[in-house]
C-alpha cells in the first residue's frame, strides 16, 4: 500500500488477518472505558492497581493488537516481508496472545490466585515470540532496507525486550526469582515500551506515510537514518547504566524529551507543506496526535523540576493521546483501502468506492469523539465525576471503531456473494 | 488512439490508484490511459497485467514515472511516451 515498490497483489496480507487485530484492539479499548467506570480516578494514580490495569489495557490489548494489523499488513509492502501462512500466524498469535492479556490483568487484581502471572508470561511470551522472531529475522535478511523497515526492525527488537522485562517482572512477582533488579527493570520496560516500542514504530511508520499519503517533502535523511537506532542506543545504554546510576533515567527522560518534540514540530511542520492542503479527519488525528506527544513530553518535563502533582496524569493521559490518535489516523486510511483493494484485485467492478467503506464524515464524527475524550480526561483531573463522562466517550470510541470494521466486513462479504466479476484474464 | 490523461503527481495516496483502475475499466482498443506519477505503481500494473492490458513504464530523469496502459496488444505503446519520459 505504501511503499516505492507498492503492494503487489499476491503479498497482500488476508483481509480477515487485518481485521481481526484491528477488532480485538476495539474490543479491549471498549473493555478499557468500562474499567474506567470501575477504577474511576484511581486510574491517575501510577502506583495503584488500577492504573497498572488500564495502562496494559491499552499498551498491550488496544495498541499492541491494532499495531499487530498494521504490520501484518506493511511488512510486506513496506520491506517486502512476505510472512508464510499469514491466517495461521495470525491465529497462533490472536488466541494466546488474548488469554494472556485476560489473565494479565486477572492477575494484577487478584493477586492471591498465584497462577494468573506465570500462565499469562507463558502465553504472551510464546505468542510474542513466536511473531517477533520470525517477522525480526526476515527484516534483518533485507538487502535494501528503507528508512521505514530499518525503524520497523528498530521497533521490533524494543518490543522483544519488552517482552523479556515483563517475564523477568512476572517470575519476580511469581516468587520464581528473587528480583533483585525488580525496580530498574520495571523501569527498562516502561521506558522501552513507551519511547522505544510505541514512539519507534509510530515515527518509523510516519518516514513512509506522511510523504505518501500527505504528499509533502521527505524527511530530513538524518532524521530518518539515524532517529531509530538512536532512540534504541539511548534507551538501551541507559538500561544498562541505571543498574548502577539510577538516577541517569532523569538525563535520558530529559533526552527523550528533547528529541521527541523535536520530531513532533517536525512532522507538524510537513504537514504544513503538503501540495494539495485538502483537510480530511486523518490530518487532524496526526495532528492532535503529534500535538499530544509535545504536551506529554513537557508535561514530563514539568514532573522532572516541580512537584505539581497535575503534571504526572498529565503527560499519561497525552501520551495515550499521542498514540491512539495515530492508530485511529493509520485505521480510517487501511481499512477503507484494504477493503478496495482487495475486492478490487478479484475482480468485483461492483466494489464499493473507499469513501462507501468508511465515509470521511463517519471519520470525521470520530474524530470530534476523540477530542471529546481527550478533554473530558484532562478536565477530570479537576472535577472527578468527569471521569464517568470520559469513561462513556472512551466506549463510543472504540464502539464506533467495530461498528466500522463490522460495516466493512459486511461489505466485503456482500460483495463477494452479490458483486460482478470482470474477466479477469490470470489473475486469481 | 484517444489519450486518456491522469496526472496522479500532487494526487495523495491511494486516489491514483482508485482513479486509475475505474479508468482501465473502460478502456477499449482505440484508448489508452497516460498517467504521470511520482512513485512506480505496482499495485496498478499488477492489476493492468491481470486484466490481460499491455503495460510501458519509465522513469524520466526528473524521477517522474511515465505510465501506459491500453488493452490494445497490436500497437507499441512505447511510442506513445512523451518527449519529457526522454528528457527531452
Amino acid at each position: 500500500m505504501f511503499s516505492q515498490n507498492g503492494l503487489s497483489l499476491d503479498q497482500a496480507p488476508p483481509l480477515s488477518v487485518v481485521f481481526r487485530f484491528f477488532f480485538l484492539g476495539s474490543l479491549f479499548g471498549i473493555v478499557a472505558g468500562v474499567l474506567i467506570f470501575l477504577y474511576q480516578t484511581e486510574i491517575f494514580d501510577a502506583s495503584s492497581t488500577a492504573a497498572l490495569t488500564l495502562t496494559h489495557v491499552f499498551t498491550l490489548g488496544v495498541m499492541l493488537s491494532f499495531m499487530f494489523a498494521s504490520l501484518f499488513q506493511m511488512l510486506p509492502v513496506i520491506s517486502g516481508v512476505k510472512l508464510t501462512s499469514p491466517v495461521k500466524r495470525a491465529n497462533l498469535l490472536l488466541y494466546p496472545f488474548t488469554l494472556g492479556v485476560i489473565t494479565l490483568l486477572l492477575g494484577f487484581n487478584f493477586s492471591t490466585i498465584d497462577w494468573f502471572f506465570p500462565l499469562s508470561g507463558l502465553l504472551l511470551g510464546g505468542s510474542l515470540f513466536a511473531i517477533i522472531i520470525p517477522m525480526l529475522l526476515k527484516l534483518f535478511k533485507i538487502e535494501n532496507h528503507s528508512a521505514s523497515s530499518k525503524g520497523m526492525s528498530v521497533a521490533l527488537l524494543f518490543l522483544g525486550f519488552v517482552v523479556l522485562f515483563a517475564l523477568y517482572l512476572l517470575a519476580a512477582l511469581s516468587g520464581y526469582i528473587e528480583g533483585s533488579y525488580y525496580t530498574q527493570i520495571k523501569m527498562a520496560h516502561y521506558s522501552f515500551g513507551l519511547f522505544g516500542w510505541i514512539a519507534v514504530l509510530i515515527i518509523s511508520i510516519s518516514f513512509q506515510v506522511i510523504e505518501m499519503f500527505y504528499v509533502t517533502p521527505a524527511y530530513p535523511e538524518l532524521i530518518s537514518r539515524y532517529l531509530p537506532w538512536g532512540l534504541f542506543s539511548l534507551l538501551l545504554l541507559s538500561s544498562v547504566l541505571a543498574l548502577f546510576y539510577p538516577l541517569l533515567w532523569n538525563l535520558t527522560e530529559l533526552l527523550l524529551i528533547a528529541i521527541l518534540t523535536l520530531y513532533a514540530l517536525l512532522t507538524l511542520k510537513r504537514l504544513t507543506q503538503r501540495k494539495r492542503p485538502l483537510t480530511d479527519a486523518t490530518v487532524w488525528f496526526w495532528r492532535i496526535g503529534l500535538s499530544s506527544l509535545i504536551i506529554s513530553m513537557l508535561s514530563i518535563g514539568m514532573t522532572l523540576l516541580t512537584d505539581i502533582v497535575f503534571f504526572k496524569p498529565l503527560s499519561y493521559i497525552f501520551f495515550a493521546s499521542f498514540a491512539l490518535s495515530i492508530v485511529f489516523a493509520m485505521f480510517y486510511k487501511i481499512v477503507p483501502f484494504l477493503t478496495w483493494f482487495h475486492l478490487n484485485s478479484q475482480g468485483y467492478f461492483t466494489a464499493p468506492m473507499m469513501h462507501e467503506v468508511i465515509h470521511p464524515k463517519t471519520a470525521k464524527k470520530h474524530l470530534y469523539i476523540h477530542l471529546a475524550t481527550i478533554i473530558t480526561f484532562c478536565l477530570s483531573l479537576l472535577f472527578a465525576p468527569l471521569i464517568f463522562l470520559a469513561g462513556t466517550l472512551t466506549i463510543l470510541s472504540f464502539g464506533w471503531l467495530s461498528y466500522q470494521i463490522i460495516h466493512a466486513h459486511l461489505l466485503y462479504k456482500k460483495t463477494q456473494k452479490t458483486g460482478e466479476k470482470f474477466e479477469m484474464g490470470n489473475m486469481g | 488512439m484517444t489519450k486518456i490523461d491522469l496526472d496522479a503527481r500532487e494526487l495523495e495516496h491511494p486516489k491514483p490508484l482508485e482513479i486509475s483502475m475505474k479508468i482501465l475499466h473502460n478502456l477499449d482498443d482505440a484508448s489508452y490511459l497516460y498517467m504521470v506519477h511520482r512513485k512506480n505503481p505496482v499495485p496498478l500494473l499488477d492489476f493492468a497485467k491481470g486484466l490481460d492490458l499491455q503495460t510501458v513504464c519509465k522513469e524520466d530523469a526528473q524521477h517522474t514515472w511515465h505510465i501506459l496502459i491500453s488493452p490494445n496488444q497490436d500497437i507499441d505503446l512505447q511510442t506513445y511516451l512523451s518527449p519529457e519520459a526522454f528528457g527531452v
